[in-house]
């Protein structure tokens, strides 16, 4: 060759050259993948990278190389670490950035301890601590982190098990673990260095189960839903609201959602308003009667307080009132057929609107099951189906101003023998937490001016291969929604969807007999 | 009456070129592929005949050679079909100098020249008997003699028989005993298998790397001399060095002015201000470069500036290193280079890169018809991609190996949205003064994009028009591609 060879003119033929800086990624000799061994990375709202976690080869007699690569949100290879950790032992639950730093959380199976490591942006080692004498509690909440990789940050109920490393900016990262058989929680606060500052523990002369959910960083405070029940098994929960002061780790205020005898509330979001200084608590109400979460909700209720804590307004939603009036016409028909919402998200605008992100779904007898129950076989009798999506608007003066419906082919959702007695909020929770919804996650940008649902339809003609639609419904501050399908179907030996740079989300391929992973971010067209 | 007769038949051939040089040039198409079929045919056999197995080595060392030496012949079989530039004016042209050099140093082997579109700035040798030039170094270069240069450089490496040494060397040192014995032993170790594994292939990598540029600095040297043969300008050799050393710069640095080619009253551009280019939250720094690790340590070509050194010396002092008006012929044939890498980058779907350089060009020739048909095509076929969720396939990420525009240009690119596009095409069509009738298939070709993306009801006639007048029309697949049916299955 005549030139001289420059990174660009080394590509051997154009296809080469014109991959090699494509927003793409190849990851080659890959022998077994699962979704959570790459995992995005945060700052604020936004994706600013991913970090792929694998293990090499073997490092010594008991240890293996472990190996964990960082890119940036365009998938430009940034470094990579080694760690050398006990063989077959080692796996990473969590990441964090909070700005400053990066913390890498893991669960050591040879110690039986979780381990924390933290770098700064330059992924110098700043920190390492080891977390020993795990209780029960925590191992069964190391197992659910494992199922629900990634995905904690979202509205849930605040009731999902499981561990969390919360990045505080300017402060750390908190980290939970439980006391007893989750009768309690612990919040420890750890700097960029992993020395501890403050630790917050439930009250241990508390009659209450207690459970704590994380929700929101803001300038000074840590937000939080506390979950208070009788017992373990109780079905009686009572949702409170908690701000903790992130430089000391005291609570401002623990108050319940509900603040008269006559309501029964759940909360599903907890949050804070920096331009009106004002709490924002979005949750379902419930007949009298009924168990808020557990039971069908009759609607769903906004409810403001002031940074003090003293309320300042609540609005009720109902579903056979409000909301009926609000639904388009290609929408009634779900309703009469039974389903009921989820709410899988809830999101406030900078231009002050709140947009509430729900799902379908129902339980129905499965004629097959039941039959075979009938014969003594332990089948379940009910099955869970999921349908459309939905998007709630609501104005700054949170007057519900429009609502979207997105309709999607049925998926079965698969509900334990037994289950289909539970009440329809708890089958809501459990479907959730087994992943059986079609919804995967929303994406925000820092601004809070743009935000996109993520689902997957999976289109299933009689007599053609079912098709994998990703959908993507987009709204924010222009005013407009927008629905844009990327057609997901591919000859991949497994495909996985995650969180992407606003405007994109991320495709991974994985081909077995190749062994090679693709990475690509596809623009969407929103 | 009779030398009358000749003496207009001589000015009629005098009048022929300078008349082509009126005539907009087009690049070339042929459907027919027969005779580059036939040229890559022979180019594989010719590797195929050099390339034999040496006897007296172990098994491993055999097959190892077997397999490059079959890769090696697939590998020019392709690049000749699907990239050798056949047309009637540059590759006549290449041809010729190429003759020259070959007439003044009868001592030279059969070795045949082929023109690639490859854009590229680029040339090498294949085999005994292959010289490949890129066309996109033709459209760099800046006069007959550096071309000349390039040429006996290529044939230097030939004579040399660089490719079989490189080959045998460093397969050698891949079946020596030491490497052996060293991959057995790490394999032995058990333990970081791969790093010593890697350790050991980048050592065998600059060792060959160490080769190759013992190799550029022979072809320099040979290449010299058999340039010196020639009746071509020597000096120019030191000349082309130095347009080498700033090869991956862009004809012009200056930043592209979408507002001015894509905004109009009618739909204004729509981004406000130049969108800011992406940032990282990682501050992780360049590795640090020791005084033995520089940059130049790792490549397979000496840095420029040594080779300029080199050659300084061996021309004793006798070399141009400014630059030479251009023949008005070799102007020509610079500026049709350019426009056939223009066309190569859109052909390899590289839609950023034949946009880039298209706007480059037009900065110069703003009512150039075909560049402007290729920024409508590139256009409609991003739009295209953008649609189909495949946008990252025709359109590169923002890199440090990318010129400062180009980078701007692609941030720019990430920034339009689908719905931009109607309003972009318009605007373009506007500033610029199209002919109503398209002259030739890519004006119609762009046409009909232009018409499609906006969904104005001409579309159908204008696909009609292509369709009858341009049957087996370059365009034909991409614009008006036949359904496919899919037989792929989806995993949950």
């Amino acid at each position: 060759m005549f030139v001289k060879n420059t990174l660009l003119a080394a590509a051997v033929t154009l296809a080469a050259s014109a991959a090699l800086h494509a927003q793409t990624q190849t990851l080659e000799g890959i022998s077994r993948v699962s979704r959570t061994a790459i995992e995005p990375v945060y700052a604020g709202n936004e994706v600013k990278g991913y970090v792929s976690y694998t293990k090499g080869d073997k490092a010594d007699r008991k240890n293996d190389n472990y190996l964990l690569d960082f890119y940036d949100q365009d998938l430009n290879k940034v470094s990579n670490i080694t760690l050398q950790k006990p063989a077959g032992k080692y796996f990473l639950l969590r990441n964090a950035f909070n700005g400053s730093a990066f913390a890498m959380y893991y669960y050591n199976m040879k110690e039986k301890t979780l381990e924390l490591e933290t770098y700064d942006t330059s992924l110098k080692k700043l920190g390492f601590k080891a977390i020993g004498d795990l209780n029960k509690a925590d191992m069964m909440a190391m197992q659910q982190s494992f199922a629900t990789q990634g995905n904690d940050q979202e509205a849930g109920g605040g009731m999902m098990g499981g561990l969390t490393l919360f990045p505080v900016p300017n402060f750390g990262f908190v980290r939970n673990s439980y006391e007893g058989m989750m009768r309690g929680f612990n919040l420890q606060m750890y700097d960029d260095k992993l020395t501890p500052r403050w630790r917050l523990s439930s009250d241990p002369k508390s009659k209450f189960y207690e459970s704590i959910n994380m929700t929101q960083a803001t300038d000074k405070y840590i937000l939080a839903t506390i979950m208070r029940r009788d017992g373990m098994m109780s079905k009686k929960i009572n949702a409170y609201m908690v701000a903790i002061e992130s430089a000391t780790g005291k609570k401002v205020f623990d108050m319940p959602v509900e603040t008269t005898n006559t309501e029964q509330l759940s909360l599903s979001s907890f949050t804070f308003d920096p331009v009106k200084r004002e709490f924002i608590a979005v949750g379902e109400f419930y007949k009298l009667n009924d168990k808020p979460f557990v039971n069908k909700s009759q609607g769903f209720f906004i409810k403001r307080f002031s940074e003090a804590g003293k309320p300042v307004a609540v609005k009720n939603y109902g579903w056979h009132n409000e909301v009926a009036a609000a639904l388009p016409a290609e929408a009634r028909q779900s309703v009469e057929d039974g389903f009921v919402n989820y709410t899988q998200s809830i999101m406030r605008g900078s231009n002050g609107n709140t947009y509430i992100v729900a799902e379908q779904y129902k339980v129905v007898g499965d004629g097959l099951g039941i039959a075979m129950a009938a014969l003594g076989g332990g089948t379940s009798v009910s099955k869970g189906k999921i349908a459309n999506m939905l998007v709630f608007s609501l104005d700054p003066e949170y007057k519900l101003n429009s609502i979207k419906f997105y309709p999607k082919d049925p998926s079965v959702a698969y509900v334990p023998p037994g289950a289909g007695l539970m009440g329809t909020g708890l089958l809501g929770m459990y479907f959730r937490q087994s992943g059986q919804f079609d919804y995967q996650f929303t994406q925000k940008n820092d601004a809070n001016s743009q935000f996109n649902v993520v689902y997957i339809n999976y289109d299933k003609e009689k007599g053609e291969a079912t098709k994998k639609v990703i959908g993507n419904v987009a709204f924010g501050d222009n005013g407009q929604f927008k629905l844009d399908k990327i057609d997901g179907t591919s000859n991949a030996t497994a495909s996985f969807l995650y969180p992407a740079k606003p405007g994109y989300v991320m495709l991974v391929d994985y081909l077995k007999k190749e062994k090679k992973i693709g990475m690509k971010l596809v623009k969407l067209n929103i | 009456m009779r030398l009358l007769f000749l003496l207009s038949l001589v000015g009629s051939m005098l009048a022929t070129p300078a008349l082509a040089q009126q005539a907009p040039y087009l690049p070339f198409y042929s459907p027919d592929t027969v005779r580059v079929h036939q040229m890559a045919v022979e180019h594989r056999a010719a590797v195929q005949k050099y390339l034999v197995t040496p006897k007296s080595v172990s098994g491993e060392y055999k097959d190892h050679y077997k397999r490059i030496a079959q890769e090696a012949a697939t590998d020019v079989y392709n690049t000749v079909r699907y990239s050798a530039l056949v047309d009637p004016v540059l590759n006549p042209y290449v041809q010729g100098v190429f003759a020259q050099i070959r007439k003044a140093n009868p001592q030279l082997a059969a070795v045949q020249l082929v023109l690639s579109r490859n854009p590229e700035p680029n040339a090498h040798a294949v085999g005994n008997s292959t010289v490949m030039l890129n066309v996109g170094l033709l459209g760099r270069l800046e006069n007959e003699s550096q071309l000349a240069y390039v040429l006996c450089h290529e044939l230097a490496h030939i004579q040399c028989a660089h490719m079989e040494r490189g080959l045998r060397s460093q397969l050698t040192k891949i079946h020596s005993k030491e490497v052996r014995k060293e991959v057995k032993r790490i394999v032995a170790d058990e333990y970081n298998i791969s790093s010593k594994l890697k350790a050991l292939a980048l050592g065998l990598s600059l060792n060959s790397t160490f080769h190759h540029r013992k190799y550029e600095k022979q072809a320099d040297s040979l290449g010299y001399a058999l340039l010196k043969r020639t009746s071509f300008d020597t000096k120019q050799a030191y000349r082309v060095l130095q347009l080498l050393d700033k090869i991956d710069q862009p004809l012009s640095p200056e930043p592209l002015a979408f507002g001015q080619y894509f905004g109009c009253a009618n739909f204004p551009y729509p981004l406000a201000e130049a969108p800011a280019k992406p940032k990282s939250i990682f501050t992780v720094a360049a590795p640090t470069k020791t005084v033995l690790e520089t940059t130049d340590t790792l490549k397979s070509h000496p840095d420029c500036a040594k080779r300029m050194r080199y050659l300084k010396e061996l021309a004793q002092g006798q070399i141009t290193d400014a630059p030479t008006a251009p023949t008005p012929e070799f102007a020509r044939i610079v500026s049709l280079s350019r426009l056939e890498s223009v066309q190569s980058w859109f052909d390899y779907d590289c839609y950023d890169h034949a946009l880039f350089e298209a706007l480059q060009l037009l900065h110069d020739e703003p009512q150039n018809a075909y560049l402007r048909s290729v920024v409508t095509l590139s256009l409609f076929e991003m739009r295209e991609h953008l649609l189909k969720h495949d946008f990252y396939e025709v359109v590169g990420n923002v890199s440090k190996h990318h010129p400062e525009n180009f980078n701007q240009m692609l941030t720019t690119l990430y920034a339009w949205k689908a719905d931009d596009y109607k309003g972009l095409l318009a605007c373009f069509a506007q500033n610029g003064a199209a002919p109503a009738v398209p002259a030739d298939e890519y004006a119609l070709a762009a046409n009909y994009a232009a018409a499609a993306l906006a969904g104005e009801p001409t579309a159908a006639t204008l696909k009609q028009q292509y369709q009858s007048r341009y049957q087996d029309g370059k365009f034909a697949k991409l614009l008006f591609p036949k359904p496919v049916v899919s037989g792929k299955k989806s995993i949950r």
